[in-house]
């Protein structure tokens, strides 16, 4: 186990951040941290890694306890912060140069790991630049560059795409997957569902500091009821063709609001059905797709609320 | 390690504009108005002869030893007073109209009459009341004894001192001196802005790089000393740029111990470096917030100590002395002015005592105060 933390217990107060929390991640795996805004993700990490005080619990990574003077097992782990955190009076190479050294000894090997981590994120036509003259995207790549120079074995990546460009999350995402395939643990967090889906082994979910779910995707996916959702854009809908479309085996919901949505449980797909109750009545529609649940369903399913409020 | 995380920190320092804005642009932008202000200032103080008036009638052309000594008092390269012989008329216009500071009337005994008080009027009356002490003892010693006149007159002129007065030093007395000493103790401190940013560039909760450093396999005081180390280098080498300047720009005399001074300047830079720290560890405030109250504080202090008006320094010695030692601003000044006027070392020396106190003070309380190793929030 990379790493193990049992009954974790964070409070600000009278607020309680993370509520006696426990995960383990294992060796070769993407860990989804999912939920939304404070939720307690960032408390988790950083509580995780020693920076923060916490009121209970116990944390190992790599079979040992962490604390802030484990420089041994601070030396494998790379660390991909939520703001980005570099020095703007240092170039890109500078400061790439910089953290890997913290980590790193020995010149001729840190050149070679920073020129790897240059390549890596795409920033060589950057590396003289300072860091105000850098895009967001670009920045959010130094951040990362900075985090995962020193190769390490563990690495933390703390909603690493946050206010930055769909073709520069693209690249971050397709980077993480490659930093994994190289030996890489990591463990990933973000409110944005679409990316821990796409990219995570592993997804717990958080809401209020507690874990509600955790699982393969597939595996939250099947803790809920909902199986298949059908979505037709269209009109002249009457609530007695509800009715009748709530007939349908296995639909657990229809709701009109100028679009239709068909909500059916798992074991049956009944999107020929619905479309043939189109032709029956005669009602005319644009589009209609059929979509598998979401892990916002599961967040919602389980919580009551979206992912995204 | 040291050797890398130290060479970025110069990197770092060396291109923070606001830093080397306030601890190098601004102490000597401060100079050269300084100089401006204040290049008359000696000349001001140069004794000028006063303007005084006797009164030119009977009694004045009958003594003759009278109209002798103004005479004497009246030329030469450094005349007493600009005599004004004049009638009685003439000199009460006179010395309404403020031409004159006084006026003299010959007689028994010799008379002044001023219009208002000061320290030419003070002058003019220890003068004439020399003069009537001494006429009264001739007056006196020739009514016993006619025959002592001549060596009376001789002693009158070769007066013996029995006290002797002993310089303690060979410079000349320099006001404008210590507005300078002030502005560069004011420089010293100014490094305490990369004091406090090496203390927020090491705490997790203040910064996000220094969140990144936390994480990183260095320990936290080793990172705080490079930076300080590094902080030390680069300030002490700003302040040895402002002494130049101002010996060979604006000409400031520092004596002739210039090693001393370099020394002191040593000192004042580790002092104001570690008070930036300790102020910086001590206030949870924004960084901003940090270099308002840092400049602030250090502009008081120099206020104190005589930057903004000479006489406050006196103000404070003499109405409330501890503060003077207590102000760190006002005993760098002291000590360079030490260095500049006395032949001996022991005033100097004194101030750099009190002086090196705050070092361990400063430092130990920074110590306490960021030595944590988790924090509560970030």
């Amino acid at each position: 186990m990379v790493i193990k933390v049992e009954n974790l217990v964070k409070r600000y107060g009278d607020l309680v951040a993370l509520d006696h929390l426990s995960l383990s991640v294992k060796e070769g795996e993407i860990f989804g941290l999912l939920g939304p805004n404070g939720s307690g993700k960032t408390t988790a990490i950083n509580s995780i890694l020693s920076l923060l005080q916490y009121d209970h619990g116990s944390i190992e990574i790599f079979g040992k306890p962490m604390t802030p003077e484990a420089y041994g097992i601070k030396r494998d782990i790379g660390v991909v912060m939520q703001n980005v955190a570099v020095y703007n009076e240092l170039t890109v190479y500078d400061n790439i140069d910089y953290f890997c050294g913290l980590y790193v000894e020995g010149k001729e090997k840190r050149k070679k790991l920073v020129q790897e981590a240059i390549e890596f994120t795409g920033l060589q036509d950057f590396i003289g630049f300072y860091p105000k003259k850098l895009s967001g995207g670009l920045l959010r790549r130094l951040n990362i560059a900075c985090g995962i120079a020193h190769k390490p074995k563990l690495i933390f990546l703390d909603e690493p795409t946050v206010a930055i460009d769909p073709q520069s999350r693209n690249k971050i995402l397709e980077g993480i997957v490659e930093l994994n395939r190289q030996g890489a643990t990591i463990v990933y967090t973000s409110h944005y569902m679409e990316e821990v889906e796409q990219i995570c082994t592993r997804i717990m979910i958080l809401d209020k500091g507690r874990a509600i779910a955790q699982g393969t995707k597939d595996q939250l996916k099947d803790m809920i009821t909902l199986g298949e959702k059908i979505t037709v854009e269209t009109s002249g809908i009457t609530p007695e063709h509800i009715e009748r479309l709530k007939r349908i085996p296995n639909v657990l919901s229809v709701e009109y609001n100028g679009v239709l949505v068909i909500s059916s449980g798992k074991g049956q797909n009944n999107l020929e059905y619905v479309l043939e109750f189109f032709k029956k009545e005669g009602l005319e529609y644009g589009k209609i797709y059929s979509e598998l649940p979401t892990l916002n369903d599961v967040f919602l399913e389980i919580t009551g609320k979206e992912l995204r409020d | 390690m040291f050797s890398h995380i130290f060479k970025y920190r110069m990197k770092c320092l060396l291109r923070d504009k606001e830093t080397v804005f306030w601890t190098l642009a601004f102490p000597i932008v401060l100079a050269l108005f300084f100089n401006l202000a204040l290049s008359g200032i000696n000349d001001q103080e140069t004794f000028r002869a006063i303007d005084v008036a006797v009164v030119n009638d009977e009694e004045y052309q009958k003594d003759e030893i009278f109209q002798s000594v103004l005479q004497e008092v009246s030329t030469g390269e450094s005349p007493l007073f600009n005599l004004h012989v004049v009638i009685k008329e003439q000199a009460e216009k006179m010395l309404e109209d403020n031409e004159v500071a006084g006026y003299l009337m010959a007689g028994s005994p010799v008379t002044l009459s001023i219009k208002q008080s000061g320290l030419n009027q003070s002058i003019i009356r220890s003068f004439t009341d020399y003069y009537v002490q001494n006429m009264a003892t001739v007056a006196s010693i020739v009514q016993k004894d006619l025959g002592a006149l001549d060596s009376l007159v001789n002693d009158i002129e070769n007066q013996v001192t029995y006290i002797k007065e002993v310089s303690a030093t060979s410079a000349e007395p320099n006001n404008i001196l210590s507005y300078f000493y002030s502005l560069i103790a004011m420089a010293c401190f100014y490094g305490g802005l990369q004091g406090s940013r090496d203390v927020s560039d090491i705490q997790a909760n203040n910064t996000d790089t220094a969140a990144r450093l936390n994480l990183a396999p260095v320990h936290k005081m080793k990172t705080f000393l490079t930076y300080m180390s590094a902080s030390l280098l680069i300030h002490y080498g700003k302040m040895l740029i402002l002494l130049l300047f101002l010996r060979f720009v604006i000409r400031v005399d520092f004596g002739n111990k210039l090693g001393f001074v370099m020394l002191t300047t040593f000192v004042g830079s580790i002092v104001g470096l570690s008070f930036g720290s300790f102020v910086s560890a001590l206030l949870k405030k924004s960084e901003g917030a940090k270099v308002a109250v840092l400049i602030g504080v250090s502009m008081f202090l120099s206020f104190l100590s005589g930057m903004m008006y000479q006489g406050m320094k006196y103000i404070i010695q003499e109405k409330a002395p501890l503060l003077s030692y207590l102000n760190p601003l006002n005993l760098l000044t002291d000590a360079y002015y030490s260095l500049y006027y006395y032949d001996t070392y022991s005033r100097y020396v004194e101030n750099m005592l009190y002086l090196a106190v705050f070092i361990p003070v400063f430092c130990i309380g920074t110590y306490l105060i960021v030595r944590r190793r988790k924090y509560a929030n970030l």
